[in-house]
């Protein structure tokens, strides 16, 4: 064994039996032996030499626990203190989501009180009182900047939440079809103003697959919503479920609407790509969908002709992928 | 026929001013801070259409939500709340909530969903009569 390496072996030696900064440390450790010893010395003048002979027996077995008592927790704490360490970073990305997520969710009552007084005065600036004043038109101009500025706001808080949200799937058991309706569900009243309609043709003896089903809630959600958005008025969303062999199910998102004009699809999962106008899509929607399925070990994949629809086809694994997670 | 809402939330700026816009847009509104004030009035008097926030303290929206149920379960509940997460909006749909909102939410959009939460809730009572005749 080299002079180095032995060098090395004493220190992560003595790194193991350190006290780490937050291990529990024990004040005082020989306080009771000390204790002892003068409560046993009037024994031992009153009593005789038998009485402070045991006395002393006592403290040095007192002394031998405490010390090894000492020793054990220091290296156990010193353990932990290294796999906490392992932690940290996890946790600390942790804590930035959740603080993210709490600053977003804060944020969002503020802004929902502006944009709301704004429009309270645009509707006064309506009012005959306000008719002959001059400078009308300007406030109403000023309040207008004001709630798009807060909506421009809204946007960041939902990018905030977003972020948020991009964390390591936690995987469990879950009924797909059971996600796929409750996903349907939040889209039907939108989709029934629209004169969409949701046709399900889900298989009814799907297995459970081992996946993350708040991730795989916004993958669903946001498909239906760009299907229910690509169709505008009047038209079709089919939901199908189905096995895909062995290891895999499908769940295959189609609309009846305009399709992915052929020089688009390529692009259709970049992140920032979007086909819709400006101010009304991030072009993050499909692209966090692409990452959330290869991080679940599964594909997701497009099929459209210009005119006749798009179809989304989410292959997802029965069970869990460890070589992804 | 202008739908009678109810209005839950505890900030009260927020409440106050979108009653009155809600008003100027011709709705007849209540608004109340607490869920526990809501239920109470509720036991009092018909409304057609509450709009709820989930955070409140004492009593949560999702919890106030599953109370309106027990008391009518046709009585539409809009949730409108800056506090959202896919679970809670999932648990909220599923407790029976007419739609899920995020603040801040232009008043059109609250308008419209009030507007066809009504709409909803006539029919459904409509064709509750006629079973029961």
């Amino acid at each position: 064994m080299s002079a180095n390496h032995e060098r090395c072996q004493k220190a992560a030696e003595k790194e193991m039996t350190a006290q780490p900064p937050n291990a529990p440390r024990i004040l005082y450790p020989y306080a009771p032996v000390i204790l002892l010893l003068l409560a046993a010395a009037p024994l031992g003048f009153g009593c005789g030499v038998f009485w402070a002979l045991g006395a002393l027996l006592l403290a040095a077995v007192s002394l031998m626990t405490v010390r090894r008592l000492a020793s054990e927790t220091g290296k156990g704490a010193g353990q932990e203190w290294l796999l906490d360490e392992g932690l940290l970073q996890a946790q600390k990305l942790a804590a930035i989501g959740q603080l993210s997520a709490g600053v977003a969710h804060e944020i969002n009552n503020p802004l929902a009180i502006i944009r709301q007084e704004s429009q309270w005065m645009q509707t006064l600036l309506k009012t005959d009182h306000f008719q002959g004043f001059e400078e009308a038109g300007e406030l109403r101009d000023s309040l207008g900047v004001i709630i798009q500025q807060v909506d421009r706001c809204k946007a960041i808080t939902h990018n905030l939440l977003d972020f948020a949200r991009k964390r390591q799937p936690v995987i469990q058991a879950l009924a797909v079809n059971r996600l796929v309706e409750d996903m349907a569900r939040l889209v039907d009243k939108e989709a029934q103003q629209k004169k969409i309609q949701i046709i399900k043709h889900l298989a009814p003896d799907l297995p459970p697959i081992y996946s993350d089903a708040p991730q795989l809630r916004q993958v669903f959600l946001n498909i239906l919503n760009n299907a229910t958005y690509a169709i505008q008025k009047s038209g079709q969303v089919t939901i199908t479920t189905r096995p895909a062999g062995q290891d895999f199910l499908e769940i295959i998102i189609s609309d009846s609407g305009p399709g992915i004009a052929p020089e688009d699809l390529p692009r259709i999962f970049d992140p920032f790509f979007t086909t819709k106008p400006p101010g009304q899509g991030t072009g993050l929607g499909l692209s966090i969908c692409h990452g959330i399925i290869e991080k679940l070990g599964g594909r997701i994949t497009v099929a459209s002709q210009a005119g006749q629809g798009a179809a989304f086809t989410i292959s997802l694994p029965i069970k869990p992928q460890d070589r992804k997670l | 026929m202008s739908p009678k809402v109810l209005l839950v939330d505890d900030e009260e700026r927020f409440r106050t001013t979108l009653s009155k816009l809600l008003k100027a847009h011709g709705l007849e509104v209540t608004d109340l801070g607490s869920g526990r004030e809501a239920l109470e009035e509720l036991r009092k008097k018909a409304y057609d259409v509450i709009v709820l926030d989930v955070r409140m303290p004492e009593m949560d929206g999702i919890a106030v939500l599953g109370e309106i149920k027990k008391i009518n379960p046709l009585l539409e509940v809009i949730i409108l709340t800056g506090h959202a997460s896919m679970d809670a909006a999932t648990k909220i749909m599923w407790l029976g909530a007419y739609e899920f909102l995020l603040k801040p939410c232009p008043v059109e959009d609250l308008l419209d969903k009030i507007e066809s939460a009504y709409e909803r809730k006539t029919t459904r009572e409509a064709k509750k009569r006629e079973e029961g005749d």
